[in-house]
């Protein structure tokens, strides 16, 4: 019966699906103590970015940059590298808001 | 004897309206009773084909009556026509109208799959079925690679896996030679003895020349002459 | 029920025929699934991530701001905004970038005040706030092949070679925040970029009441003009729209594979050959109902989108979470040198999933079975005429 050959491939592929969501969740749970220690070297350097693209400044500390930061090096330049494309310009505050 | 069907002056259009509007079958009546075997014959063209897929509900008249065990039918929604066709009639079609690609045990359950009957049931009509028509060893053979005999016997088999009351074959002997014919011959007669309506369009006369044959209905430019 | 695992049964049977083309098919629609979930888990854990981290980050961060440029402030601008009322400490920061150049990496280099012994337990080694000692994260280790003990050769302004000593490093776990650190004491930050003692990279400002923090922004922009305050919430607000669906890789992988996926759609849509609409003829002539040919279709774009599903989104999950979304990490990377890998937090929106599965069986099941809905309600008698 080829049904049941189908029937056991979903079965097994449901089961391994609910096998990771569920250890995800614990996995969660148990890798707490990991965000917790990052959270506090954060607090202890006053760190303000996840350490993900190096290549410029803007893309090192998005949310140090100002809406300039990309076009610095060089008055007419345009997006230059592929990590900008990733990032939102960050988030204009409240204060600024106000001045404009 | 009893008529299981009854056509009343039934006509078949075809692109009705349009230039090339055609009718195949024109004002045609006639009856089919219980345990005959009929014959309509007549050269291509000549409107069998069209009469016998509007015996078997396969398409509606366009004008007239068609009556099975007594009830119209021409009007009947097609779940209703299905279920007729199901329960009524199995089809021996001119080129066999195998599925390609699966075995032929598949091929021969095919009418009823989308039926409650269980799936050990199905196997067991199937094999009885191939099992007096010759063909049960190649019950796990795809269709492609039998002979044209072979394939033809699958056509019967899976005509008759649903037990029905009446037979209908359209030109069965047209891609078979001689033998072949004299056989199918065999199992149309087996059949009759069986009890079985058999409704039968060709212009072979290696098959309206038997003794079998009950009844001619000549046909000529979709009229019964 | 049996009528209905009977048609199922068929169905796979119908399928087999064509083997190698659903097959692929399968493969091909997986492998979209595979692209679209990576995304969907990778964004998200990272957001997630992100999130929770950058919690602990600074309260309130006041930069000076001069002719659209990021520049030093000077140390009389904590005076001022200590007299602001609210607010509590005042800390500089001392950081800044150097381009190694025998790696051609980037590094962040920051001073440390004070509290480094709190993270003797998160790192190797230790700190021991000794002149002519660093602490460096795992991505510069890695690219210098350095260990407990190296020396770190920094060029510093006047283009002499300091030699730092490394005293510790950063753990693996750690990388997403610390992988491109250079962690020095302030004399030996200042003695490296030549910065005055009057002047401090940017500082960080605690404000008493956390309710309080946008209204002290306000007080120190209007006493000092050139300043430009970021809040924590601007921070936390940068990373949430971090792999916003509009941001540039996303929408061009998210585009292929919704393209591809098209194509594929348009395929099985235009593509009901004159055999497919034979055989339907054919089983309509043989005692199927209309809704029986439409079950079996609908079985048949069941089997193969539940299949490449639920293999395309363990395969994104395996890749994402067990592989470190290696398959993306070098388009990820853009030109960074240094860049970390990644142990993502399996974090899941079961929100996304759903989405993800609305929006890629249900239109492939539609492709499937409406183009048979027209073959399937004609007469079976067509059959008859060959």
């Amino acid at each position: 019966m080829k049904y049941r050959v189908f029937i056991s491939i979903i079965m097994i592929e449901i089961i391994v699906i609910s096998g990771l969501f569920i250890t995800a969740a614990g996995m969660v749970e148990k890798r707490q103590k990991e965000i917790e220690a990052k959270k506090k070297i954060v607090r202890v350097l006053r760190l303000t970015d996840l350490s993900i693209w190096t290549e410029a400044r803007y893309t090192r500390h998005p949310s140090q940059a100002d809406w300039f930061a990309p076009f610095q090096d060089y008055p007419s330049s345009i997006e230059h590298f592929p990590a900008g494309s990733i990032l939102y310009p960050s988030a204009l505050s409240e204060v600024e808001r106000d001045q404009k | 004897m009893e008529a299981i069907i009854r056509i009343e002056k039934a006509s078949k259009c075809i692109n009705r309206g349009r230039p090339n509007e055609i009718w195949p079958v024109k004002d045609v009546s006639l009856q089919i009773l219980r345990g005959e075997v009929v014959v309509l014959k007549g050269p291509s063209g000549s409107g069998k084909t069209s009469l016998l897929s509007l015996i078997g509900c396969m398409s509606r008249p366009t004008e007239g009556r068609i009556l099975i065990h007594g009830r119209d039918v021409a009007k009947l929604p097609e779940r209703f026509l299905t279920d007729i066709r199901r329960r009524l009639f199995g089809f021996i079609f001119q080129q066999f109208n195998l599925i390609q690609g699966i075995t032929v045990r598949e091929n021969i359950m095919l009418p009823l799959y989308p039926t409650e009957r269980s799936f050990r049931d199905m196997k067991d009509r199937a094999e009885e079925l191939m099992e007096s028509l010759g063909i049960i060893e190649r019950q796990h053979f795809r269709v492609k690679g039998l002979s044209g005999g072979e394939q033809q016997r699958v056509a019967i088999a899976r005509a008759l896996i649903n037990d029905p009351e009446v037979v209908l074959a359209d030109e069965p002997t047209a891609h078979l030679d001689t033998k072949l014919s004299k056989d199918l011959i065999e199992i149309l007669r087996k059949l009759k003895g069986e009890g079985k309506t058999i409704v039968i369009a060709t212009h072979d006369p290696l098959v309206y020349e038997q003794d079998i044959i009950d009844r001619i209905i000549e046909m000529r430019d979709g009229r019964i002459r | 029920m049996i009528k209905h695992l009977k048609i199922l049964e068929f169905a796979i049977s119908s399928l087999w025929r064509r083997k190698f083309k659903n097959l692929g098919i399968i493969f091909v629609f997986s492998l979209i699934i595979f692209v679209l979930s990576s995304i969907l888990l990778l964004t998200y854990s990272f957001k997630k991530e992100a999130i929770a981290v950058l919690e602990g980050a600074p309260e309130l961060i006041v930069q000076r701001i001069s002719a659209g440029r990021h520049a030093l402030m000077p140390v009389e601008y904590m005076k001022k905004v200590e007299k602001i009322p609210g607010v509590g400490a005042v800390i500089p920061r001392l950081w800044g970038y150097y381009y190694d150049i025998s790696t051609g990496g980037n590094y962040t280099v920051m001073a440390e005040y004070s509290g480094l012994k709190d993270l003797v337990n998160i790192m190797e080694g230790g700190f021991t706030g000794e002149k002519g000692t660093c602490i460096i994260g795992k991505g510069i280790s890695d690219a210098r092949f350095a260990g407990i003990g190296s020396i770190i050769p920094i060029i510093g302004a006047d283009g002499k070679v300091r030699k730092l000593k490394t005293a510790g490093i950063f753990t693996d776990e750690s990388r997403i925040i610390t992988n491109d650190l250079i962690i020095v004491t302030p004399d030996d930050f200042r003695d490296i970029f030549n910065l005055p003692d009057n002047m401090v990279t940017d500082i960080v400002v605690q404000v008493y009441n956390p309710t309080e923090v946008d209204n002290v922004a306000r007080k120190i922009k209007k006493i000092l003009p050139d300043t430009r305050p970021i809040t924590k919430n601007e921070i936390l607000r940068t990373y949430d729209t971090l792999f916003d669906w509009r941001s540039g890789m996303v929408l061009t992988m998210f585009l292929g594979a919704i393209l591809a996926f098209i194509i594929l759609a348009w395929d099985k849509a235009t593509g009901l050959s004159a055999e497919e609409r034979h055989e339907i003829g054919i089983l309509k002539a043989i005692g199927w109902e209309t809704s029986d040919v439409m079950e079996l279709k609908f079985w048949e774009g069941l089997v193969i989108s539940s299949l490449s599903f639920l293999t395309g989104l363990i395969g994104g999950y395996v890749h994402i979470f067990f592989f470190g979304a290696s398959v993306f990490s070098p388009a990820l990377k853009g030109w960074s040198v240094i860049f970390p890998e990644f142990h993502l937090m399996p974090y899941i929106n079961p929100y996304q999933i759903v989405v993800l599965l609305f929006m890629t069986v249900i239109p492939y099941m539609a492709a499937t079975i409406v183009p048979s809905w027209k073959a399937a309600i004609t007469d079976p008698d067509v059959v008859m005429r060959g």
